[in-house]
């Protein structure tokens, strides 16, 4: 895919969160369940540490706002780091699927520690590393994040998502 | 007298494994013998550096040795710091140091790119440690130390369960695969430049809780390793030394060159093997990349390759009817690589250094990028007539996703607190990504050479106006 091309598509996906996505993270596993969905741009997403990860969609987002597509600023956070704040301005696009907006602004909304688990189970899911137990192979990846209930969260958080009609059904993952 | 194993390192000097008195090097020193270690032998640190630097032709296996051999440097520092010391999770984080580079393919991350192109899973390094040191002779050795050890050293290797300080031995801002490779790959290489003072940070090294978070989430805090402040130099030094050896060593035009025809090589004959045309490819059936192109999922496909396998299949592949895949075996065997347009050197010799690394210049190389895509789009039977190569390393180790403590380099100031280096050095607070971006072409391709040269002048140009 060209650079340029690429870019947009990077945009595109803040565009459909309603113009705003708050954290690298919540933009990486937004753009993951979307392709998981069937509703993607065509990134491929490989596992990290952090969850699923895609080092495509972070070069485009990079070169979108080097063509001013999308604006990314970096604000403090309360606990000592930085977290990104993606923008863009672009007209809504009448012609993207409504399950695709719902699913941006879900995840667009969530907690950012319950999105990464519940993009991590997918992603532990789909690729069939834990088909059978995703969720507690997720807790066991990630303690200190599953911890205080934020487990009980994704699942929560998943199951609004797989509610929404999509090209590509969302598994359910017990 | 406890019998020592000892091995002649030309960075360490001695690297001793004490087999009788220590149960863990006793079981290592095995691991060493397992076949899938045994292939890291064949596997060299840096690829092709050795086109450019011809010393630079040391092995993964020597380098993974070296890393075990820093991380009980490292060691020594977590049990001076951390009370109670656990003896059981600093054993996994050593074995984990030594095997942490077990799945690296035939030069390693160029082979990662061979799999992207063409969705190959087990050319993902970190998927085949995970998997080799999960299953199989090196599991099988490790579970004399306990029926889940092998799977503790795979999470740690693969960053998964909790982080911690003993974690950070094998995976942090001063993890020991750093502190071993800068030092190994600028000795082998025989550059003067990218020293560091070793001792010195060793010596200074501390360990203190710093937070850590998703997004504006925060998680608690996580123990790590942090420099005293008389280490503020060596730091410095250290943050530069591997900024030196980006451009001159890690992405050096003619390596990079080099890496560009053996990905284009590989994904054409792993190609033209799964479309049935295994006979065009000059090599036989039973040849293990053939093996590994039909069936790719096989772990016991992807651990018979390693860089001698390829090198050994290039004078089959340069008899190949194919003749895209003969011309690129031959330009491999025979050093003979594609010429180097670097465009942001030509945008710094039109606008000036500083603007070579500029967001405008940044714009440029993608419309570059993207017309000089479209326009070399390899035709069936062709080798591609322009292969672009486009680079981004920022200064520090990216740990986790969202920028914070972790990701940077801590020093300790005298009052106690922890700031990031780049507050307290001027140097390396000023610096910037390293960002290349670099066109490649066949030199005898006059047209060619023309056409990518008018693309760059023209997009310019355009800039200037």
């Amino acid at each position: 895919m060209a650079a340029v091309e690429e870019a947009r598509r990077a945009a595109a996906i803040v565009r459909d969160a309603g113009g705003r996505v708050v954290g690298r993270t919540r933009f990486q596993k937004m753009a993951f369940i979307l392709e998981a969905a069937g509703l993607g741009s065509g990134f491929p997403f490989k596992y990290k540490h952090y969850g699923p990860y895609s080092e495509e969609l972070s070069n485009a987002s990079r070169t979108a706002a080097i063509l001013g597509l999308l604006n990314e600023t970096e604000s403090p956070a309360s606990w000592g780091g930085l977290f990104s704040t993606f923008e863009v301005d672009m007209p809504p696009d009448s012609t993207i699927p409504e399950s695709r907006r719902r699913i941006a602004h879900e995840t667009a909304s969530a907690d950012a520690v319950a999105l990464e688990l519940a993009a991590t189970a997918l992603f532990l899911f789909l690729a069939r590393i834990a088909p059978s137990d995703a969720w507690s192979e997720t807790g066991r990846r990630k303690p200190e994040k599953a911890a205080n209930g934020r487990l009980d969260q994704a699942r929560a958080l998943y199951e609004r998502i797989r509610q929404i009609q999509t090209p590509t059904p969302l598994p359910r993952l017990e | 007298m406890p019998k020592q194993q000892r091995i002649r390192d030309p960075l360490h000097d001695i690297i001793d494994f004490n087999v009788d008195d220590v149960h863990l090097e006793r079981v290592l020193w095995r691991v060493i013998q397992t076949r899938p270690f045994q292939r890291l032998r064949r596997v060299k640190q840096l690829g092709f550096s050795d086109f450019v630097y011809p010393g630079a032709t040391h092995s993964r296996l020597l380098h993974s040795l070296g890393v075990f051999h820093t991380a009980r440097y490292l060691m020594d520092v977590v049990r001076k710091y951390t009370h109670p010391f656990e003896s059981a999770k600093a054993d996994q984080a050593l074995a984990a140091a030594l095997v942490h580079d077990v799945g690296h393919g035939p030069f390693s991350h160029a082979f990662e790119d061979v799999g992207r192109r063409l969705g190959l899973k087990l050319a993902d390094h970190e998927l085949v440690s995970e998997t080799l040191i999960r299953g199989g002779e090196i599991a099988a050795e490790f579970k004399e130390l306990g029926s889940g050890f092998a799977d503790d050293v795979a999470d740690i290797v693969s960053g998964n369960g909790s982080s911690s300080i003993y974690s950070a031995v094998v995976s942090s801002q001063f993890d020991a695969d750093r502190l071993d490779y800068m030092r190994r790959d600028r000795l082998m290489a025989g550059t003067e430049h990218s020293g560091i003072d070793f001792e010195w940070l060793i010596q200074n090294l501390e360990v203190a809780d710093v937070a850590y978070g998703v997004d504006e989430t925060s998680l608690g805090q996580v123990q790590t390793f942090v420099l005293g402040p008389k280490a503020i130099f060596a730091a410095e030094a250290y943050v530069l030394g591997l900024f030196q050896l980006y451009p001159t060593v890690y992405f050096h035009k003619a390596t990079r060159g080099a890496e560009k025809i053996y990905v284009e090589l590989l994904a054409r004959a792993v190609t033209l093997v799964r479309d049935g045309s295994t006979k065009l490819t000059g090599l036989p059936a039973s040849h293990p990349l053939v093996k590994f192109a039909k069936d790719p999922e096989n772990i016991d496909c992807a651990i018979a390759l390693d860089d001698t396998v390829i090198w050994g299949a290039l004078s089959l592949m340069a008899e190949a009817k194919d003749q895209c895949l003969a011309t690129l075996a031959k330009r491999l065997r025979d050093r003979r690589l594609y010429k180097c347009i670097d465009v942001r050197t030509c945008i710094a010799h039109e606008k000036g250094d500083a603007a070579a690394s500029s967001p405008e210049a940044d714009r440029v190389c993608a419309d570059i990028r993207d017309e000089i895509s479209a326009w070399s789009d390899p035709q069936t039977d062709s080798a591609p007539r322009a292969l672009i190569d486009q680079q981004i390393r920022s200064p520090y180790k990216k740990i986790t996703e969202t920028k914070g403590p972790l990701d940077q380099i801590n020093i300790r100031t005298d009052g106690g607190h922890l700031v990031d280096l780049a507050q307290r050095s001027k140097v390396v607070a000023e610096l910037q990504a390293y960002k290349l971006f670099r066109v490649y072409h066949d030199g005898d391709d006059v047209e060619a050479k023309n056409k990518i040269n008018q693309i760059i002048d023209a997009r310019i140009k355009k800039w200037q106006q």
